[in-house]
């Protein structure tokens, strides 16, 4: 099918930008990878008036380690994820989401910020995110604001962003050392999204009890991405042995939201959850330890 | 008829040999034309309104503001084409656009011609109907219990298109004899062609108003009927050139509405007019898998043998006829080829109801049938205490019979196929020994090489190839046949090449081209191998014996003698006295005049003389082993298929390679019904389908594609040429079922229905636990009135192919 037609820009600087998205307001999208918002326009499910590009703006497209976070600017593709040493050494987690999202064709577009500025719940980042206690870094007319992750995902298709505002990077805290974090999917085939998908991020204190700082997401098994908060609460401060492990993961299946559709019927994914959750606190525990 | 000749007895120079096809070149170079690359000068864009609702009479159609539109040509509804049509003499029932009533989400109600795709497309929304909206039949159920609305005001009753009932001996007797009765029910879901290229058509009327049209289509003949028939101009005025088909697998059979609505505007507008269907559309088009709820009631022996099966079929047809009629008897006719079956009876309705038509897919309503018969025949075996493999092995259709419904099997390879996969694969070490969570399973099937009547019954060939020598040495076949990436373009080539002792690139193929080519029915029903080939075959030994005539003269040597072979004519005994093949040709047109010879095709006479008995005949059967190695999850339920044997008996490879191919493409395409593929439908009343796009439908990629091992059986079969058989379809058969079969033994659970997703595993290994029966599936189907039976006493009870009549079946 053929997108309606609209204007296009491509600003030079953020602060451009910014200035453009202020001028038009609602009637203006960004366009970032492209590889959900080019699809929704040529299926019309998005006629937006204006595009702005933001793919010339330069400098964008870093990950560094600063002040205590690792740091994922806009125009970071999956693809440069997956290549990062700084994050295949220190986030496998990270190397878990981006590899199981779509194909390579895609992943060479699509960038990690535009993963959660779609507000899409069956996108795959924004539980890793969650799990993770991730930073949304905003910046608009009225200068840049810090969003936690949690609060990033209101509703469907919704995120916290103002329509004149560009999510300009993600900040993610160092973890503190015993930690270790893993995401696993289950989808139809290779390149689907998922049936359903389970982040977990634990860090293991001396005794190695888990510390406060667990974090367990939830993919397209709701309306938004889950924070499975009662699952996280859960495993504060236990041992993570086999029974604790059973139990969290009945209390995270017990936090998804799931309804029938074309990946399933709603118990067989809370079943998901549940598998994948014990599954990836015990890979999580397994990098904790070292293992890959 | 020289059919089976293997030309002098002299050892085969291409034949079995894995030359590269005629077209490889044009298509990995991308020069092959297809449909949508032709541009002609002045030429317009096509779009079709479709309807967004599932049943509903048409009130009105206002086209008024779309003529307006800047940019429109020309805009057509129902009305301008009264005539109706369809594939099947008995189903005319489709019009081109829909006159007064629309049948389900996707049915065309007006054409736009427009100077570009755009505005065409813009047109669309500014055409306005009216609809009331009808209540919809969204399942074989729901026709069977609703014959209101009726959906078409024909069909058996209702909206029950078709009913039938054939009883090959007496099965009540066969049953009395058994010791083990199995009665299982089981469900295939429908599920579509999904070929690379959409369909594409481009119509032109020139000076002299003759019209042409390109278009993907697997049947140029049958596109050429329905066009003069409904365009009302005379057939000898209407070309239809198939350009080459990104793939086709049945979804290009029919004679389609785009194709007709592009030639009436081109003829409105005199202009050429072009239409590419959008990936959606070609999910509206459809006519792929019908879905099938069966139930199967087999008697066995205590050793398996089989003494009577009752099989009964419901198929979902979806909104028109189509094939319908065909595929219906299709599920019941190959039953009988594998394992012996004394007595037979067999059942089956097809109803209609609010959704995209279905029709043929590779293995035209047989894969249904072969997955619930191979599933039964492993319950049958574990119920025994047998070894599936050994059981099947004990009680094969001899070569050379005749089946209890009147199948005559040629050559027959299934023991050695199973006996191949079944070594292979370490079956014996491995069949109930491996460890919880993996499994090994083993499957069979069979597929006819060709129908044997033609759709339009009539005593002309089914297959006609012209042979043009030129004096330069040029060959030139020409044959109605459609290559649709099958590779029958190159098969001519091959079989030409052989008889002449030239190369197949010497050779110019032109295929497809109803003004230029004698008429090949169409690449359906795994014909074209075994037609085309025979009468390529017939027509190059005309030549051949044209060209010897003239050569033994020049030579003075016997005709017996005159051999060709490396481009030359030469005296056997004295090779080194002889023509180059060029001046062999010139010295037959020195004596005869231009060289042109012709070959044809007719399958020998079925010796199914019943109602019904027109489908299931086929001068040859391919058959098809496989055995597939599975590992299932047991906490998720997803099944990875790990490694897959197949050996296909083919009769004899034209070209190995190309053999090869359509067995990994089968097993392929198998994999995919079997596990994921879906035709699905959003909702009981409205009947959108769930995602009629690439992205939603799930077939497999190659990540998914498991390595498969690939033998080839070559039991020659004195029906094709060189002694070939098909590979098109068969392969695909015994996929589905031999996925359900190794899931089984790997974490006993049967899932009578595919595709066979995670949950319905993991369903099954729930079920088992809480002490239930181990298994997903349907656990009934319909108790329904059939019609009276058409009684055929079999060859063993003296029956002769003919229906008893009534009187004496009640005496
Ligand atoms: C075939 C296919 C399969 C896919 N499968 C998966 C999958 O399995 N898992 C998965 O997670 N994703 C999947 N995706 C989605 C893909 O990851 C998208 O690329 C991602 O959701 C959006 O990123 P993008 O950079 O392409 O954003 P775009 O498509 O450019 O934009 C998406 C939306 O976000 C907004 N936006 C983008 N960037 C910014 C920004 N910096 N600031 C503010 N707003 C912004 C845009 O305005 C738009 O509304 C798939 C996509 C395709 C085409």
């Amino acid at each position: 099918m053929i997108p309606r037609s609209f204007e296009y820009s491509a600003p030079g600087t953020l602060d451009e930008a910014v200035a453009l998205l202020q001028k038009l307001g609602s009637d203006a999208k960004i366009l970032s990878g492209g590889q959900s918002l080019i699809p929704m326009m040529k299926l019309r499910l998005a006629s937006p008036p204006h595009i702005v590009d933001i793919n010339r703006i330069p400098g964008l497209d870093y990950i560094t380690e600063k002040d205590g976070f690792l740091r994922i600017g806009a125009l970071v593709r999956e693809s440069d994820l997956e290549r990062s040493e700084l994050v295949r050494s220190r986030f496998p987690i990270l190397v878990d989401t981006t590899s199981v999202i779509a194909d390579p064709l895609v992943r060479n577009q699509a960038t990690v910020c535009g993963n959660l500025a779609h507000g899409d719940p069956a996108n795959d980042h924004p539980a890793t995110m969650l799990a993770l206690g991730a930073i949304v870094v905003a910046v608009g007319p009225r200068g840049e604001r810090d969003v936690p992750v949690e609060n990033f995902f209101p509703a469907l298709f919704t995120t916290a962003l103002e329509a004149d505002e560009i999510l300009r990077e993600i900040k993610i805290p160092i973890p503190p050392p015993s930690t270790g974090g893993a995401y696993l999917k289950l989808e139809r085939k290779v390149g689907d999204y998922a049936t359903a998908g389970v982040a977990v991020q634990i860090t293991l204190n001396n005794s190695g009890a888990c510390t406060a700082a667990a974090g367990i997401g939830l993919t397209n098994v709701g309306f938004t991405p889950i924070k499975a908060v009662k699952a996280e609460a859960f495993v504060k401060g236990k041992q993570l042995d086999q029974a604790a492990v059973k139990q969290a993961s009945e209390i995270a299946a017990g936090e998804s939201h799931p309804v029938d559709d074309i990946r399933g019927p709603a118990d067989y994914k809370r079943d998901l959850v549940r598998v994948l959750t014990a599954r990836a606190i015990v890979r999580a525990l397994e990098r904790v330890k070292g293992g890959v | 008829m020289s059919n089976g000749s293997q030309g002098n007895g002299k050892p085969l120079k291409v034949i079995g040999k894995p030359f590269r096809k005629v077209d490889a070149r044009a298509k990995c170079t991308g020069q092959t034309l297809f449909a949508d690359d032709i541009v002609l000068p002045r030429m317009l864009f096509a779009k079709l309104l479709r309807s967004h609702v599932p049943h509903a009479f048409i009130k009105r159609i206002d086209v008024s503001r779309a003529l307006s539109l800047a940019g429109v040509v020309a805009v057509i509804t129902g009305k301008d084409l009264p005539i109706p049509y369809g594939i099947l003499p008995v189903s005319q029932d489709e019009h081109t656009l829909c006159i007064d009533k629309v049948r389900f989400i996707g049915d065309p109600v007006a054409a736009i011609a427009a100077v570009d795709e755009d505005t065409a497309f813009e047109a669309l929304s500014l055409i306005d109907v009216e609809y009331e909206q009808l209540d919809t039949i969204g399942s074989i159920e729901e026709a069977l219990s609703k014959n209101e609305p009726r959906i078409h005001d024909y069909g058996d009753e209702g909206n029950i298109h078709k009913k039938v009932h054939l009883e090959f001996g007496s099965v009540e007797e066969g049953f009395a004899e058994a010791d083990l009765i199995r009665e299982d029910v089981f469900f295939y879901e429908g599920n579509t062609h999904l070929p690379m290229e959409q369909h594409a058509a481009l119509a032109r009327f020139d000076a002299d108003n003759k019209l042409t049209l390109w278009s993907s289509t697997q049947t140029p003949h049958y596109v050429h009927r329905a066009l003069a028939r409904v365009l009302e101009i005379s057939p000898s005025h209407v070309r239809v050139i198939a350009t080459p088909n990104g793939g086709g697998f049945g979804g290009k059979s029919d004679p389609f509405n785009h194709e007709i609505a592009v030639c009436k505007l081109s003829r409105i507008t005199g202009r050429p007019v072009k239409i590419t269907l959008t990936r959606e559309e070609v999910f509206y088009c459809h006519r792929g898998r019908h879905p099938v709820l069966m139930k199967v009631k087999t008697g066995v022996k205590k050793d398996g043998a089989i003494t009577a099966m009752d099989f009964q079929s419901f198929l979902d047809g979806g909104a028109y006829g189509s094939y319908g009629v065909a595929s219906t008897f299709y599920t019941g006719a190959l039953q009988t080829v594998t394992y012996q079956i004394p007595r037979y009876r067999f059942r089956g309705l097809r109803a209609f109801t609010n959704k995209a038509p279905c029709g043929p897919k590779r293995g035209h309503g047989t894969p249904q049938p072969r997955f619930a018969l191979e599933i039964q025949i492993d319950k049958i075996a574990d119920e025994l205490g047998l070894d599936p493999a050994e059981m099947r092995r004990k009680h094969l259709v001899p070569p050379n019979s005749l089946t209890a419904n009147y199948l005559r099997v040629g050559s027959m390879g299934l023991d050695a196929c199973i006996e191949k996969v079944v070594d292979a694969s370490g079956w014996k070490e491995k069949f109930k020994r491996l460890p919880y969570g993996r499994g090994i399973g083993l499957a069979c099937g069979s597929y006819l090489s060709g129908a044997g009547l033609p759709i339009y019954w009539n005593n002309m060939p089914h297959s006609g190839v012209q042979l043009r020598l030129d004096r330069q040495g040029g060959v030139c076949v020409m044959c109605g046949s459609t290559d649709i990436g099958q590779g029958s373009d190159s098969i001519l080539a091959y079989i030409v090449a052989e008889v002449l002792g030239i190369d197949p690139f010497d050779i110019r193929v032109i295929t497809a081209d109803t003004d230029l080519t004698p008429v090949d029915l169409g690449s359906y029903s795994s014909r074209v191998t075994l037609m085309t080939g025979n009468a390529a075959l017939q027509a190059a030994e005309r030549a051949r014996e044209l060209l010897t005539l003239a050569v033994a003269e020049k030579l003075n040597a016997p005709i017996e003698n005159i051999t060709f072979a490396e481009r030359r004519a030469f005296d056997v005994e004295h090779p080194e006295i002889g023509v180059g093949f060029a001046q062999a040709v010139e010295l037959a047109e020195a004596k005869f005049g231009t060289i042109g010879t012709v070959g044809s095709y007719t399958p020998p006479p079925s010796a199914a003389q019943f109602k019904g008995g027109g489908v299931g005949p086929s001068p040859a059967y391919s058959y098809s082993a496989a055995i597939a190695e599975v590992a299932v999850d047991p906490d998720t339920g997803i099944t990875k298929v790990e490694q897959i044997w197949i050996a296909h008996d083919v009769g004899q490879a034209i070209n190995p390679v190309l053999v090869m191919g359509q067995v990994e493409g089968s097993v392929y395409m198998g994999l995919g019904e079997a596990l994921m593929e879906d035709m699905a439908y959003r909702g009981k009343r409205n009947l959108v389908h769930k995602f009629p796009s690439l992205l939603e439908y799930k077939s497999p990629t190659t990540l998914e594609m498991c390595d498969v091992k690939t033998f080839l059986i070559q039991e020659r079969d004195s029906a094709g040429p060189f002694g070939a058989k098909e590979v098109g379809q068969g392969p695909l058969l015994p996929i589905p079922p031999v996925i359900a079969n190794a899931i089984y033994d790997a974490v006993g659970v049967r899932v009578d229905e595919v595709p066979i997703t995670p949950e319905k595993v993991l369903a099954g290994i729930r079920a088992g636990a809480h002490g239930k029966e181990a298994r997903y599936g349907p656990s009934s189907a319909p108790e329904i009135t059939w019609p009276e039976a058409l009684h055929v006493a079999t060859p063993a009870e003296g029956g002769d192919g003919r229906a008893v009549p009534r009187d004496v079946v009640h005496k």
